[in-house]
Order: C-alpha cells, then structure tokens, then sequence
C-alpha cells in the first residue's frame, strides 16, 4: 500500500517537471543558463536511501520505470533517462552502506547523482548526435544552474520525505 | 561472491544492450508513435491540463489587472490607428475582389492556394524539462484535426511545427530546436519580382538568430530589419507566415553563399496560446518526403 503512494508521488512530480515553468518566474528558468529539473531522481535518491533495505530494490526499479516515462513524455528518445536514472540510483544504493542517511550525507548524494545523471544524459545525447555540445560552456551554463535548482528543490522536499519514508519502509519491509 | 559479480556486471551489460536497441529504435524514422506511447503521453497530458487550468486561471487574473491600468493609455492610441485603417478596409476589398478575379481567370482552385489554411486554437501544456530539445506539448491532438508538420504561430510570428501528434496532446518542435533536417522554405519580400529565396537552416545558439541561407545569390543586398516570411514553397507551411528579422548578414565559411542571421519574431520562451495551421492541400503526403529529403 505504502509503495503506491511513492509512486502516485513520483507519477506527480512526473506532470509537474513539465508545467513547472509556469509556477517558476520563466526569465530565470528560460535565460542562458539551462536549468533542468531533476525532480524525480531525487525523490528516487530518497526512496534508495531510507525506503529500501539492503537487500530490497524497490528504487531501482522505479527509477527504470519513472525513467522510462520521462523518456516517453518529455523527450522521445527512449532509453536515456531510463539508463541513467537506472545506474545513478543504482550507485547511489551501493554507497549508503558505507555512510548514515543523515542531512550532509543526502546533500552529498544528491549532488553526486545530479551530476552524474546529467552528465551521463548529456553525454549519451552527445555520442548519438541529437545535440552538439561545447563542453567548455556545459560547465556553467547547464551543470551549475541544474544543480543549485535542483538542491533548492532537495532542502524544501527533505523534511517532508524522510520521516515517512523512514516509517513506510519498515512497515512495508515488515509484511 | 564471484557470481553474484559477475551477475551485476551481467545486468549492466544487458541494460546497455537496451538502451541501444531502444535509441536505435528512438531514432528511426517513425511515421507513428506507438500506442502506448500515445496512451501514456495522453495521460500524463490530461494531468497536467488538470494542474494548468487552476494555474493559468490565477496569473490571469494577476495579469488582467495589469492590463486594467494601461487600458487607457492604449484605447487613446488605438482609436487614432482605428481611423487609418478605414481607408486601409477598402483598399483590401478592391484588391480581395481584384485578387478573385485574377484567380478565377487563372482557374486556381481553392486548394491551390498557398495561402489558404485553417486555424486551430490550442494551449501550451508543458514544456520539456530537457532543455537540449525545445519541445513544447499542447492540448489538441489528432482528434482535432492535428497532423505531424503543420506550422505552430502566435500572434507574432512563426515558433515551430507539430514533431508528433497524439490522440489529444501534441508535440511541438520549436524554431530554436531546427536542425537541417526541418527546413523551411523563406523568402524576403521585395517590390517588382525582387524577392530574394532562401532555406532557415538552422538556429544557432550562440547568438540567439535562425539561420537563413540566400541561395540565390545576386548583387541584391540584404538589409537590416528586412522581414523573412515563408514562401510556402516547401509545399508543408503556408505562405507569408512571418518568421523574423534579418540582423546581420555573414559569408558561409567557403565564402560562396551569404547566411543572414535572423532574430525569431516571436518570443520562443513565454509561448501560452498558439494555433495550428492546417493548410488544407490535399498533397501534403508527397510533399512531406521533399520537405525532409
């Protein structure tokens, strides 16, 4: 019962990538600098880190999903999404045996996997020839902005997800 | 644990098989999405026309009061352009009447005409959170009448054409996304025959212009602040849609043809209402295959 709700989340914040550009001022969201949403990935990096056990897979397989429908909705080109959101999240459940879920260790996370997952869209997009990039202009005109719009995103949903998260996955690990 | 490794390793490499068959298929030349496609684009559109009514309704009203306080202001002048365009109305009447006669002389059916289109209303949706590819969804699909290639305008000018249709949502590749595989046909209007024909070839990035090849090349100079409309000549978009205007005309690297740079007329960032052209010819499959060579 409790994955269904992670999943109606994750389904939501799916519509809301792209009307977002409606709530956000579009002057700062549509400028030079490229600023993606990353919404999903995140809630997945939670999901990886407080839902699952070690030995469940839950968010990998929604990371598959999810990166499927992104892909399918938003872009056209399947697969990429679904990869990349497949192996960051992926990483991302290997390392949390390693470090405590704490607020820096998720701040970490989350910076570790938004950089790769973009770099990785970015670079597979490249190697097909849908887009050219100049990497030298990557750096700060697409990496940056993501990031910092997607951690302003990360501080305002960790106090909303973790606790329920935490209390979802042991009762759903119980059963 | 060596197994249970090279069981990991294995998954990887399966997943990489995937996503290759999966952008190989992506990239193909498709004529259709598949159902499911349709089906969940369709959904997930429905959704966020659920989330945009209420969002749209409230910057409405903000932006309404905005248009309160300058209502004045703007009736002043507009009464005073209200009386040049009497004249302008009789003028358009001799000519329209003028202009059917000519036809009829010719024998052009209404068909021929590359001027002729439908228009179909439609609201911008969702915008693509990819900003490699600009894409925007809007709320009207195949059951409206929409089909893959027609030309996308707001009041000012050209934004893009329809890249997929579904059943009631709809894709739309925007100018700033063109490459050399969606050319459009454009011309720069000039009195006495002197137009001068050109491919938009593209939009470059760096300085924020399409780019727009002159193929006849002459001793006709360019000017700044001419105005590209399309020629209707690439047989999807109608004639005389405005594109934009030339700011800087520049040698091709082989010094052989000039490609004047040409700022969109629309603002491809604030798109909220745009409509479709349907320009009815019944050709438009034959035609399709020349547009994209």
């Amino acid at each position: 019962m409790k994955r269904v709700y992670i999943l109606l989340f994750l389904f939501l914040f799916l519509i809301l990538e792209g009307v977002a550009i409606k709530f956000l001022p579009s002057s700062i969201v549509l400028s030079e600098q490229m600023m993606v949403p990353h919404w999903i990935l995140l809630i997945l990096i939670f999901v990886a880190v407080f839902f699952d056990k070690g030995h469940t897979y839950h968010a990998i397989l929604y990371a598959i999903i999810f990166g499927f429908l992104v892909d399918i909705v938003y872009t056209g080109i399947l697969g990429v999404y679904m990869f990349s959101y497949g192996i960051v999240v992926y990483i991302i459940h290997s390392l949390k045996k390693f470090l405590h879920g704490n607020f820096f260790v998720m701040l970490l996370f989350s910076i570790l996997g938004l950089i790769l997952s973009d770099l990785l869209i970015t670079f597979i997009y490249d190697l097909v020839g849908i887009i050219k990039v100049s990497w030298e202009h990557y750096w700060l005109d697409r990496l940056v902005p993501t990031v910092i719009l997607n951690l302003v995103f990360f501080i305002i949903l960790y106090p909303i997800l973790v606790k329920r998260l935490i209390a979802w996955g042991s009762e759903a690990n119980w059963d | 644990m060596p197994f249970f490794r090279n069981r990991r390793l294995f998954i990887f490499l399966i997943g990489f098989i995937v996503l290759v068959a999966l952008i190989g298929y992506s990239l193909r030349e498709r004529d259709n999405v598949t159902m499911v496609e349709q089906f969940i684009n369709d959904t997930v559109g429905w959704a966020q026309n659920v989330i945009h009514v209420p969002v749209t309704f409230i910057t409405d009203i903000i932006s309404n009061i905005d248009d309160l306080r300058n209502t004045y202001n703007e009736n002043q002048i507009l009464r005073e352009q209200l009386g040049q365009y009497k004249g302008l109305i009789y003028e358009v009447q001799e000519l329209k009447e003028e202009n059917e006669e000519l036809k009829n002389a010719l024998e052009l059916t209404e068909s021929d005409s590359i001027r002729e289109f439908d228009a179909i209303q439609a609201t911008v949706i969702s915008r693509s959170p990819e900003q490699w590819l600009d894409e925007v969804t809007i709320n009207k699909g195949k059951q409206h009448g929409i089909r893959e290639n027609m030309v996308v305008i707001t009041a000012e000018g050209m934004v893009g054409k329809i890249q997929t249709a579904q059943q009631y949502t709809s894709k739309v590749q925007l100018l700033t996304g063109f490459d050399q595989f969606n050319r459009i046909s454009a011309t720069i209007s000039r009195e006495e025959g002197n137009d001068i024909f050109g491919m938009i070839e593209g939009f470059d990035n760096e300085t924020g212009t399409l780019l727009f090849r002159i193929i006849e090349e002459s001793e006709k100079d360019v000017d700044e602040d001419e105005l590209v409309v399309s020629s209707g000549m690439g047989g999807v978009f109608p004639a005389g849609m405005v594109i934009g205007t030339v700011k800087d005309v520049v040698p091709d690297q082989y010094g052989l043809t000039r490609t004047a740079l040409v700022e969109p007329a629309a603002d491809m960032y604030e798109i909220n209402h745009v409509m479709v052209l349907d320009r009815a010819a019944a050709e438009v499959e034959e035609v399709e295959e020349e547009e994209e060579e």
